[in-house]
């Protein structure tokens, strides 16, 4: 498989979220939200069932945030069930695609529901772990193919890899964030304004 | 006034619960409304239930047409089952509009109660619990007095489902409950799993977000429609103070729904027994099944059951049946035996209840990864 652009994937999941919601395709767009075209729960697990299926991905099973509050620790992220400023720095990091002026004022980790919903946040994260699902084999070159469950297999020698699951991908991703940008910019401002 | 009077199928869902069997014994009094279709037109009914808050809501909400519709009866049978509590237990008579909804910060929804006629009389906290749940045109509530409950109600429809579902859904254990129940069986049961699920993410106040396996299903009983669940990693992780309880939900068909809920209240919640505590139990035990057997020195915890205590397999099919039926729990006994016996080993009480203890949960560890067969 070729690397997907950003308009095939969105082509793509719009196809499969208009079938499982049963609406026009038409009507999709990346600033769309699933649950304003009707979605509930078990249609979005449908969803990913689908997506996984047929990009080859594995997804998470809870969103980045939840994540990186277990990563960070509670109080620092999200308090009370409101963004904190490092918590709208870490998602306005993660998600480039969401509106900087969504993340102004007081944030709800309700309201957040409906940014991790958004047509456009899915195809950027499809898009981001499918650089994770090979296209080739690494010992031979020939083309993966889909396996059983979430594994791939080469058509040329057989070879078969586990895909790696959104999950640890996402928890490897916070904690790099939270090494290289939450840290130093968490210590290095502090002492220079003391100093100035 | 009540604008939606006899339209609302009053507590339907809890007297479906008492039909199948289900206890419901432990619950303190809640009032359940379902509705399933507009009594009037949708914007009149907005005019005539909604707070002014709310009406902004409303008039502010995007999406399609289901979406909008099925808020709005949600709100109005939340309003409806707060209204109907409060005329039954405190002899409170309220308008809809009365009645606010607005959500915390994480979605659940608070109600709040505009000073009544008669407040002054009234001393306790107005603020029941709610939980409200809708899906393909249908919505459910479920109201309860008590401000610190924690209710959580969910329904889903049984057409259109894709079979495959709890393949996401389930863990490995989970999904071998499902596979012990008759073939025709199945399908409802996956669904009224899901639900349970939902309903528990709704009644600790933040939904799935911890992930759909950090509610983990420990047994689902067909007879009466309960659904035990306990708390793993994310959801732990969320609300420390539930490890190692273990939470009841009510679940029900009704034609092509089918219904989840519980009612928590801090004090309800059975324990998980510790260890020590399924010792003493089995010590009891083992003195009742072997009150005859004259054994020249009293059972103990290190006593092995064949070769000390003179055990036969029999024996041991006995006690382990008579462990299950105690703790309502099915645990894997033939394959600890047929291990034992392979081994050519001894089994100690203390052993057993590790065995146990493990089986009823044990220390919370790292959740199975997802459906890697």
């Amino acid at each position: 498989m070729a690397r997907m652009t950003e308009s095939e994937v969105f082509d793509k999941f719009a196809q499969i979220v208009a079938k499982s919601l049963r609406i026009d395709a038409l009507q999709i767009a990346p600033d769309t939200h699933l649950t304003d075209l009707g979605a509930e729960s078990l249609d979005l697990i449908e969803i990913t069932m689908e997506t996984e299926t047929q990009f080859h991905i594995f997804l998470p099973d809870k969103s980045i945030l939840e994540t990186a509050v277990e990563v960070f620790g509670p109080g620092i992220l999200e308090k009370d069930g409101h963004l904190t400023e490092d918590g709208k720095r870490f998602l306005l990091h993660r998600m480039p695609e969401a509106d900087a002026q969504a993340f102004e004022g007081d944030v709800a980790v309700k309201d957040l529901q409906h940014y991790f919903l958004r047509v456009g946040t899915w195809v950027r994260m499809i898009q981001d772990l499918a650089q994770y699902t090979p296209a080739e084999c690494e010992s031979c070159g020939g083309p993966m193919v889909a396996s059983m469950g979430f594994r791939m297999k080469c058509a040329k020698c057989g070879q078969e890899i586990t895909l790696r699951s959104g999950e640890e991908i996402n928890r490897e991703w916070v904690r790099e964030y939270y090494d290289k940008v939450y840290r130093p910019q968490a210590e290095a401002p502090v002492s220079a304004t003391t100093v100035q | 006034m009540n604008a939606f009077g006899n339209l609302i199928d009053d507590s339907s869902v809890t007297q479906a619960w008492l039909r199948a069997g289900a206890s419901p014994a432990p619950w303190p009094e809640s009032v359940c409304c379902r509705l399933e279709d507009f009594p009037c037109e949708p914007d009149l009914l907005a005019d005539l239930i909604l707070s002014p808050g709310e009406q902004q809501h409303w008039r502010s909400m995007r999406g399609v047409e289901k979406r909008r519709h099925e808020w709005l009866l949600g709100r109005c049978v939340a309003k409806e089952a707060v209204r109907s509590l409060l005329e039954r237990k405190l002899d409170l008579h309220l308008s809809p509009t009365g009645i606010e909804i607005v959500p915390d910060p994480y979605g659940r929804p608070i109600v709040s109660v505009a000073p009544p006629f008669r407040a002054a009389t009234v001393r306790q906290r107005l603020q029941p619990s709610i939980s409200i749940a809708h899906s393909h045109g249908s919505a459910v509530a479920l109201a309860v007095l008590d401000p610190e409950a924690r209710v959580g109600i969910d329904l889903e429809s049984l057409t259109h489902r894709r079979e495959d579902f709890e393949t996401i859904a389930f863990s490995p254990d989970e999904r071998s409950l499902l596979a012990a129940l008759p073939l025709d069986l199945r399908q409802e049961w996956a669904l009224r799993m899901w639900c349970a699920k939902e309903a528990v993410g709704k009644a600790l106040g933040r939904g799935l977000s911890a992930g759909l396996l950090a509610f983990h299903i420990t047994r689902a009983g067909t007879a009466g429609g309960l659904i035990e669940m306990e708390l793993r990693d994310g959801a732990l992780a969320q609300c420390p103070q539930l490890r190692g309880k273990f939470f009841s939900v009510y679940t029900a068909r009704e034609s092509n729904f089918v219904f989840s809920a519980i009612i928590y209240q801090q004090g309800a919640v059975r324990m998980r027994p510790s260890r020590q505590e399924i010792l003493d139990y089995l010590l009891q035990k083992m003195g009742e099944l072997t009150q005859d057997w004259d054994y020249p020195d009293p059972v103990r915890p290190e006593s092995l059951l064949f070769t000390e205590l003179g055990f036969e397999s029999l024996d041991a099919v006995v006690l382990c049946t008579a462990i299950q039926e105690h703790y309502q729990t099915p645990m894997p006994f033939a394959e600890l035996l047929a291990d034992i016996g392979q081994q050519r080993r001894d089994l100690s009480l203390e052993e057993l209840a590790d065995f146990v203890h493990t089986h009823l949960g044990g220390p919370a560890g790292a959740a199975p990864a997802r459906r890697l067969q």
